[in-house]
Formats: C-alpha cells, sequence, structure tokens
C-alpha cells in the first residue's frame, strides 16, 4: 500500500515535470497534451475514485502553485474529474484499451470547456466556435493520441506494483486470497 | 460483502467532498488574501525549478535532433536565400556604418539617455512554459538570488518580452506582452502619439496583438515602430515593442486601433535578457 502510493505520487511528479517541459517542445497545432489530466483520469479508471479524486487534487495543485492566477480553481477541476473517472473503476478490465481513451478525451473535453466558460465566457468572449477549432479540439485529440501510449505505461505499471503488493501479503499469510495463475490481475479489489 | 461495498463508497465520497472543500477554501483565501500563499508557491517553485532546468536541457537537445530530420530540401533553398540576402546586407552595413556614426552625432546633441542600453543584464534561460502553449507566461532559471526582482523588464532579440511579476530563489515568472492581461503604455517612435499595446493571446495565433487609443489626430501608418513610453510607470521608456499594421478607426470614433507584430518570436523563446533596472516611481515627481 505505502508502495503503491509512493508509485503513485512519483508518477504525478513526472507526469507534472514532463508537462511543463518535454511537451512545451512538442507542440502540435498549438496545443500541448494535458499530461496531468491523462494521469488523473487514468489512475482514477485504474485504482478507483478516491485515489482519482486524490491525484486530481496533487495534479492540481501542483498546476496552482506553479501557474495558476488562484490557488486551488485546477484542483477543483481536476479532482471532480479524479473522482468521476473513478466510476467507472467497476468496469475496469486490464485488456481494455479503448473505453480509457474515450475517459481521458471526455475528461479533457469537460475540462477545456470549464476552462472556456471560467476564462473567455467569463470575460465576455462569446467566440466559441474559434475557441473549440483552435484550442479544444486540437487539445483533446492530442491528448488521446498521447494517452495511448501514456495510459498503457500507467497500467503496466499499478498491475506490477498490485503484484509485488500481493506477493508481500501472501508471505505475511495476511491474505485469504487464492492464487489462481494470472486471474488475479484482471482484479476486483474489493474482493481482496 | 454488499455491506463493504457501501462503506466504500461512503468514505471515498468522503474524500472528494474534503478535497472539494479545500479547494473552495483555498480559492477563497488565495483571492482575497493573495500574499498569504505566495510562500507556498515559492517554496514549490524552488522545488521544481532545478529538475524543470534539467528536463529543459535534454528536451531542447531531443528537438535539436529531431530537426535534424527536417528537409534537406528545405534546407538547400534557404541556404541559397540566405547567401543572397548575405550579399544584399554587406552592402547594407556598410551604408548603416556611415549612418552610424551619423546617429551618434545627433545622439550627442540630443543627450540621448537609453536607460536600458545602459543598464545592466542578466541572461536567463526559459526553462518552463505556461501549459496551455499560449506562451502567455513562463519560468526562467534565474530568481532573487541573481538580484532579479518584480516588476523588472525582459527583453529578447531586441525587442520587448514582457515583465517580471514573481520571483523566487533561483526562478522568476514572466508574463508576456501577448497575454491578455498585459497592457502597457506605447509610443511612435516617429510621431511620439501615445497609445496602448494590449495583449491578445487569440489574434496571436495570426502574429498580432492589439494597439488601443491612438489619437484621432495622430498620423500613423503601416510598419510603425512603437516603443514603450515615458509615461509607463513599470516599463523602462524606449524598448522596441514591435510594427503596427492595419490602423483604422475604433467602433467609437473616438480614437484609432491598430494590430501590432512583436519583433520577439514568443513561440520559440529559449533564452531573455532581464534588465536589472526598476523604473522609479514617479509620485515623488510631483512634490
Amino acid at each position: 500500500m505505502i508502495l503503491k502510493t509512493f508509485v503513485i505520487i512519483i508518477e504525478i511528479l513526472v507526469s507534472f515535470l514532463f508537462q511543463t517541459t518535454i511537451f512545451s517542445h512538442l507542440k502540435l497545432a498549438d496545443v500541448v497534451p494535458d499530461i496531468l489530466m491523462i494521469t488523473t483520469a487514468s489512475l482514477g479508471y485504474i485504482v478507483g475514485k478516491k485515489t482519482g479524486a486524490l491525484t486530481g487534487f496533487a495534479c492540481g495543485l501542483l498546476l496552482d502553485c506553479t501557474y495558476g492566477t488562484l490557488i486551488g480553481l485546477y484542483a477543483l477541476m481536476y479532482t471532480a474529474i479524479g473522482y468521476v473517472c473513478g466510476f467507472a473503476n467497476r468496469i475496469y478490465s486490464e485488456e481494455d484499451y479503448t473505453l480509457p481513451l474515450f475517459l481521458i478525451g471526455g475528461s479533457e473535453f469537460a475540462f477545456s470547456f470549464i476552462y472556456y466558460v471560467l476564462f473567455y465566457l467569463l470575460k465576455g468572449d462569446l467566440d466559441f466556435g474559434h475557441f473549440s477549432m483552435r484550442f479544444l479540439f486540437p487539445r483533446v485529440i492530442y491528448t488521446v493520441m498521447v494517452s495511448i501510449i501514456i495510459y498503457r505505461l500507467l497500467n503496466l505499471n499499478t498491475r506490477l506494483f498490485d503484484r509485488i503488493d500481493l506477493g508481500a501479503k501472501k508471505r505475511k499469510g495476511g491474505t485469504t486470497h487464492e492464487y489462481k495463475g494470472l486471474d488475479i490481475f484482471s482484479r476486483q479489489p474489493k474482493q481482496f | 460483502m454488499a455491506r463493504e461495498k457501501k462503506k466504500v463508497n461512503f468514505s471515498s465520497k468522503l474524500v472528494f467532498t474534503a478535497l472539494a472543500m479545500i479547494c473552495v477554501g483555498l480559492i477563497v483565501v488565495s483571492y482575497l488574501f493573495p500574499d498569504v500563499l505566495s510562500p507556498v508557491r515559492n517554496a514549490v517553485g524552488n522545488f521544481f525549478a532545478p529538475m524543470q532546468k534539467g528536463i529543459t536541457v535534454i528536451g531542447e537537445g531531443i528537438s535539436d535532433k529531431l530537426k535534424l530530420f527536417s528537409d534537406k530540401k528545405e534546407l538547400i533553398e534557404q541556404n541559397e536565400k540566405l547567401t543572397d540576402e548575405l550579399n544584399n546586407l554587406k552592402v547594407e552595413i556598410q551604408r548603416l556604418g556611415q549612418e552610424k556614426s551619423e546617429l551618434s552625432f545627433y545622439r550627442e546633441l540630443y543627450e540621448y539617455d537609453s536607460v536600458y542600453q545602459n543598464s545592466q543584464k542578466v541572461a536567463a534561460r526559459v526553462i518552463s512554459r505556461d501549459p496551455n502553449g499560449l506562451c502567455t507566461t513562463f519560468t526562467v532559471d534565474k530568481g532573487a538570488d541573481d538580484g532579479i526582482t518584480p516588476d523588472m523588464n525582459v527583453v529578447a532579440g531586441g525587442g520587448l518580452v514582457g515583465i517580471v511579476t514573481e520571483t523566487g530563489k533561483n526562478w522568476a515568472k514572466i508574463r508576456t506582452i501577448i497575454s491578455d492581461d498585459s497592457a502597457i503604455s506605447g509610443r511612435f517612435q516617429i510621431t511620439s502619439d501615445n497609445c496602448i499595446v494590449r495583449g491578445n493571446t487569440k489574434r496571436m495565433e495570426d502574429g498580432f496583438i492589439d494597439v488601443e487609443m491612438i489619437s484621432l489626430n495622430a498620423e500613423v501608418y503601416d510598419n510603425y515602430e512603437v516603443v514603450t513610453s515615458y509615461i509607463s510607470d513599470k516599463y523602462l521608456p524606449g524598448i522596441l515593442i514591435g510594427y503596427v499594421t492595419n490602423v483604422r478607426k475604433d467602433p467609437s470614433e473616438l480614437n484609432k486601433r491598430a494590430y501590432l507584430a512583436p519583433v520577439v518570436d514568443f513561440e520559440h523563446l529559449e533564452a531573455v535578457l532581464i534588465i536589472k533596472a526598476v523604473r522609479e516611481n514617479l509620485e515623488g515627481l510631483e512634490e
């Protein structure tokens, strides 16, 4: 459990660093993919609501502290998105690489839309068509493309550390869960 | 089993509610007292700046490598074009050399005191950018340790980039002139008419920002230079901002407006110069 928390913290830090440095050099159509959104939505989907919300909170807070004008605004949006993606954890399957892409795309769309409302609409800028063609859709598409790779990495990572955690538990004899070959990796966390 | 499930749901709901409430609390606190949380921001900035610097160096290395694969044909064409240009420029330089000596004579005559040319400058590397990719703010690797303070002007490639808004131990945040929050008092170099240069991220996609409040009587035309004005209280006077185009009447019919093409290439900014001189407060002059 501690190991897993540690791994998730590292994942968040790495995504944040990559988001603000390397990916700003890898611009396509003037947009940068939202790595922190991929991390938040993926962890919500892979691990659950609570982790999703906490990850979102951490990611949002990092963004707020470095680039936000109001501390807490990004945090609130990312927390909500992580939490909502956590609902999909009920139908999580390790082999499913399609659903998370839709989740991430949807999250990014929702986030960008709220961003438009808060930062453009409230300033009296009603040109949503321009915003969506130049910012929203390119960003959603680019984020989804990048997430194809990053989601796989996050998923593999989580499964790997699940296995290590489970091994430790078995050695201590702290679990009644039976080892059924590869079956344990199609996890249903609530059964443990 | 069913009960256990319910319990888990409840606690995740609780976590979410608590986090959301913390966020709302933070928003309220940072809105009402913007200075209270700045130590936290400083600490976070100090923690990440060295890592961001390292990764940026690697990232730039990678993108340089990728550029090597870009079209060879393009490079050859460019080479031809540049050779032509170089020949033209050589002639131009000779002509300008003569004009320069003339200019220095006139400068002495007018006691032209260019504050920013004489004051000390610090070179800084851009280490991270606004995550939205709009180039409205970025962070550089020099901070309070190098004597940077907020309100210092930032230039690059002979033009104004923006202004330092926040500094930490080893980083400084810069707001560029294309940011929507930026409004600078400018002046037409040739006619000495004043104007306001206002950032506009949307128009910046076509390479322009706005110039407003030009007097109706001002005789300004395309490609006129705009520099920072003497009446600005944050910007040093006489720094080149850009060139105007599309001068037209404001819908209000009270003044004119125009587009301005900044001289700085914000997309590919990698290093900037921070001028270590802050515009003194003008209040003292009123006495």
